[in-house]
């Protein structure tokens, strides 16, 4: 954002609305998510005034911490902050709480019930509570299990449980994992985050569509040709080896987030702007999409795995180089994948979804390329007109663009193209709130409308079953290209779109 | 109409068998309902001006409370009709008091309390008690109750309930029903106090039902803007959770001047404003009022000096008096400049529902170096003209018309119930006690 001022006539115009007593419990609680973005967005949602006096965080892990320990650490983690807003964090930090707890043993959990019954009384926090489950994904369905076994999730509208992703590794353990936490508590219990949905350009992808006129009578099979959605990191796997070994960037990411970006791209306008008008909306466009060839799923997707790269002055080590990783991995750090929507809208548009580690940049957008014109009637610059793009970037410089054919200054009728640009930052100036602010929020007030559906989590794995199966039971015909770390990904992707007379964008 | 809330009549009951009743109705005949855990709406709903409008036969309706559209209608109508100005208000206290004065015995059926609009029953209020002052003012105090459910597509349905309690009579009686709402709070629960009426009135009532930690609602555009404001700032002081309908009106306004200094570009043209004008429609000049003290706020200006001003520019001659004076006021930017400050009334022909309703404002930046930037917001109904005028157009114009909300006092409550905010607003807080001082007694 570099050092633009803050609107003055923008402070405290927003008037959200504030949460219900609650107590928060998470689990999980000495992990990496609790100091990084739980607390701190639950930090600033106090300072814009969101948290009511009647609040408590109990933090749960196993290890033996007091309250005043988990308050330190918390301090440590958040010391920039909180530099600047000490009073607020003392304010903050009496509702923070610790209990050592085990969601593998129940009598834990028991004793947990019974300091959460005392921290309702002395911070009048009316039996609301959330449960937020940032542990090992092993433990989704047992530590719903234990939490219903206690007696904690009965009350279905005073609890609920967030469940971070991965929810399930592929389509029967996601179903499995419903089975088993719709056995604990109701669905309106159940919010199961994917943290892109929390983000203010994902959301912006409704606004845009069905708040204007101008966008969505041509947003259809007869005026777009092809949709591209890029998920791009620079960089590698960092500390999470041990978890990205067992996943892999289908699962990690075009699962969840591309996925979730498609939904929301292509789905039906809802009837109105209510969680289950949304959910219905997004569970059906995924129950209608699927991969651009069930019979041979390898010929829509490309697996790569980035080697080393980089300068001489600054190498970057190849992925199986990488602290943690097994030197003969064949996990993949790239997936280009190809779907069609078999809907009235959608039938023949190509859906084109990548995303990798170690590309050029960091980016996410989405990419809507409309048909040729029928007739060229000028000479174009570039040989042929440019197709059209509406190019909507979700980060970072977040804002949309509008690609279209002018004529070029002088006396010939040349076209070429121009960019219409609209940017998050030239117009309002300030950075919006992290994802976690906005989603931990909706869950404590109960608003699920941002959050996955147990069908649409089914539905997501189901689409990528046949490309799982094949990378579980032939993996050859599914190979892991190499490409090198800052490189746009393998050859083989670009091929194939090239086989569709395109090419991906380089942004 | 709104939606029904009680789909059962309310049973009338002796006042004093309320309590024991509702205790009864919650305890055996409910006792599978856990009732909803929200909060107690109590409002005080005289609605004279429409019980005048009934009374004298301009309308035939049934009271439900609600400002409903045929009556909204004939209260326009009936502004000429009684000779008050093109300009007054249909929500402006003349208009009740000149329709009082008027003959008629129309039959009226007293609904209120029992009509709720959607929006506010979606959050599902657990107690929601109507006092409903009648204009004979000796009527005894009736009381009236029903339980109620949501149906379930207006919230996910559930088993909570709720119940509706009407408390109805004379002005005296009002003062019987005290003791009767005191016991029906439930203490566990946040309890707002909508005064859906003129601040002028029953100030003795007004006190002893809105007691903080009770979060009150008012409108300070009905009733006196000196007792209005003074009211709010006191209520504020007093640490009281306060919300004002007439503020909350005003958010269209405060975003679309936001908007005008949302691209950073535009930001350092704050830091030189030179100059302030507000019209308002009527003159109740308290919204403008509280506008202006926002912007003061937000932009660090001390007051210096706040006066009367003859001159109403938007009076044709010879009416001069009957719009009254606008307000002066200087203030003094961070860096010392002197910035002017006018609020004027003028004159509208189709005046919205509530006094003191914003037709335009004008900012004029003069940054050093640069040409001077005016920004120009005006209501879709009141035309930017005015402020055009005196020679704005050789500046950098930024000209935007603010939508009218068009929205019910029933909307902005369900907005304030659904925000769910146990304070007041700061910026309220602040605003409020600016406006106080800007209003020269």
């Amino acid at each position: 954002m570099g050092a633009v001022l803050t609107n003055p006539l923008r402070v405290g115009l927003r008037q959200e609305r504030v949460i219900p007593p609650q107590c928060l419990v998470i689990f999980g609680a000495s992990g990496d998510l609790t100091h990084r973005k739980l607390i701190p967005a639950l930090f600033e949602l106090f300072r814009q005034r969101r948290l009511p006096s009647e609040f408590a965080v109990v933090g749960c892990a196993r290890r033996p911490w007091t309250d005043d320990e988990f308050r330190s650490r918390m301090a440590e983690a958040l010391a920039d902050v909180i530099a600047e807003h000490r009073t607020a964090w003392e304010q903050f930090a009496a509702g923070l709480f610790y209990e050592p707890a085990d969601l593998s043993d129940p009598a834990t959990i028991v004793r947990l019930g019974e300091r959460l019954d005392g921290i309702d009384r002395n911070r009048a926090t009316r039996g609301n509570r959330t449960f937020y489950l940032s542990v090992s994904p092993a433990f989704y369905g047992s530590g719903t299990r234990a939490l219903a076994a206690a007696g904690l999730l009965a009350d279905s509208e005073r609890s609920r449980v967030v469940i971070e992703k991965p929810f399930g590794t592929d389509y029967a353990s996601a179903q499995e994992l419903n089975r088993i936490v719709l056995s604990c508590a109701k669905e309106s219990q159940i919010f199961r985050i994917d943290h892109y949905l929390g983000k203010e350009t994902v959301q912006n992808i409704l606004v845009l569509r069905f708040a204007n006129t101008i966008f969505e009578p041509i947003w259809n099979r007869n005026y777009i040709a092809n949709v591209q959605i890029t998920a791009a990191e620079t960089v590698g796997v960092e500390e999470r080896a041990g978890y990205y070994e067992t996943s892999g960037a289908l699962r990690d990411m075009v699962q969840n987030h591309l996925t979730q970006i498609l939904a929301l791209t292509a789905m039906e306008p809802p009837g109105r702007f209510d969680a289950e008008a949304i959910r219905n909306e997004k569970a059906k466009v995924l129950q209608a999409a699927r991969l651009a060839n069930d019979h041979e799923p390898w010929t829509c997707c490309v697996r790569g795995q980035y080697t080393a790269g980089g300068s001489s002055s600054r190498p970057i080590a190849g992925y199986r180089q990488e602290p943690g990783v097994n030197p003969n991995s064949t996990t993949e750090t790239y997936v280009a994948t190809k779907l069609f929507v078999d809907n009235w809208r959608w039938q023949g548009v190509p859906f084109y979804l990548r995303t990798g580690k170690r590309l050029p940049k960091r980016l996410s957008e989405v990419v809507l390329t409309f048909r040729q014109a029928p007739v060229s009637l000028f000479d174009a610059a570039g040989g042929a007109p440019t197709p059209n793009q509406l190019i909507l970037r979700i980060q970072p410089d977040e804002g949309a663009d509008i690609r279209f054919e002018v004529k070029a200054p002088g006396s010939g009728m040349r076209s070429r193209p121009v960019d219409m640009a609209f940017s998050y930052d030239e117009s309002f100036g300030e950075p919006s709130d992290e994802g976690y602010v906005r989603l931990l929020a909706d869950a404590m007030l109960g608003d699920p409308t941002l959050f996955t559906r147990s069908d649409e989590v089914e539905a997501a794995w189901r689409l990528y079953t046949p490309l799982l199966e094949l990378m579980e039971e032939a993996p050859w015909q599914l190979p892991v290209y190499s490409y090198e770390a800052r490189t746009w990904g393998p050859a083989a992707a670009d091929n194939m779109l090239a086989g569709d007379d395109l090419v991906w964008r380089r942004p | 109409m709104a939606a029904q809330l009680t789909l059962q009549a309310p049973t009338a009951l002796p006042p004093q068998e309320l309590a024991p009743y509702l205790e009864r109705l919650w305890g055996e005949d409910l006792q599978h309902s856990s009732g909803a855990a929200t909060f107690t709406l109590v409002v005080y709903e005289p609605s004279w001006l429409q019980q005048h409008l009934i009374r004298t036969g301009r309308v035939k309706a049934s009271l439900t409370g609600l400002l409903e559209r045929e009556l909204i209608q004939a209260a326009k109508t009936a502004v000429p009709e009684l000779g008050l100005p093109l300009s007054t208000a249909v929500m402006d206290q003349r208009l009740a008091w000149e329709l009082g004065q008027q003959p008629g015995d129309d039959p009226l059926e007293d609904l209120r309390g029992q009509f709720v609009d959607a929006a506010i029953s979606a959050h599902m209020p657990r107690r929601l008690i109507t006092l409903a002052p009648t204009l004979d003012s000796g009527r005894p105090l009736e009381s009236l109750v029903a339980a109620y459910c949501p149906l379930p597509e207006e919230r996910g349905g559930g088993p909570a309930c709720g119940d509706v309690v009407v408390l109805r009579g004379g002005r005296g009686s009002m003062k019987e029903a005290l003791p009767l709402v005191l016991p029906l709070v439930p203490a566990d629960l946040p309890c707002w106090v909508w005064w859906n009426s003129s601040l002028d009135e029953a100030p003795d009532l007004l006190e002893a039902l809105a007691p903080p930690p009770r979060r009150l609602v008012v409108d300070s555009s009905l009733g006196q803007p000196r007792r209005c404001i003074d009211l709010l700032v006191e209520r504020i002081d007093a640490g009281q959770a306060v919300n004002d309908l007439n503020w909350l009106r005003l958010r269209t306004w405060r975003e679309s001047l936001a908007m005008v200094f949302d691209p950073p570009a535009r930001r350092n043209a704050l830091e030189h404003v030179v100059q302030l004008d507000i019209d308002v429609e009527g003159d109740h000049p308290l919204k403008g009022l509280l506008l202006a003290a926002w912007l003061a706020d937000r932009l660090g200006w001390h007051l210096v000096d706040s006066y009367r001003v003859d001159e109403s520019p938007g009076a044709a001659p010879g009416t001069g008096g009957q719009m009254g004076g606008g307000i002066g006021a200087e203030f003094q930017r961070t860096d010392g400049t002197s910035v002017q400050f006018r609020l004027m009334p003028v004159p509208v022909g189709s005046p919205k529902l509530h006094p003191g309703a914003l037709v335009g404002l004008r900012l004029i930046c003069a940054p050093e170096g640069r040409p001077p930037l005016c920004v120009i917001l005006c209501s879709e109904s009141g035309g930017c003209m005015r402020l055009e005028a005196g020679g704005m157009a050789s500046m950098e114009l930024a000209e935007d018309v603010v939508p009218l909300p068009n929205e019910s006092e029933e909307m902005e409550m369900a907005r304030l119930l659904g925000g769910g905010h146990d304070t007041t607003n700061p910026l309220l807080a602040t605003a409020a006690v600016l406006a106080a001082r800007l209003l020269p007694d």
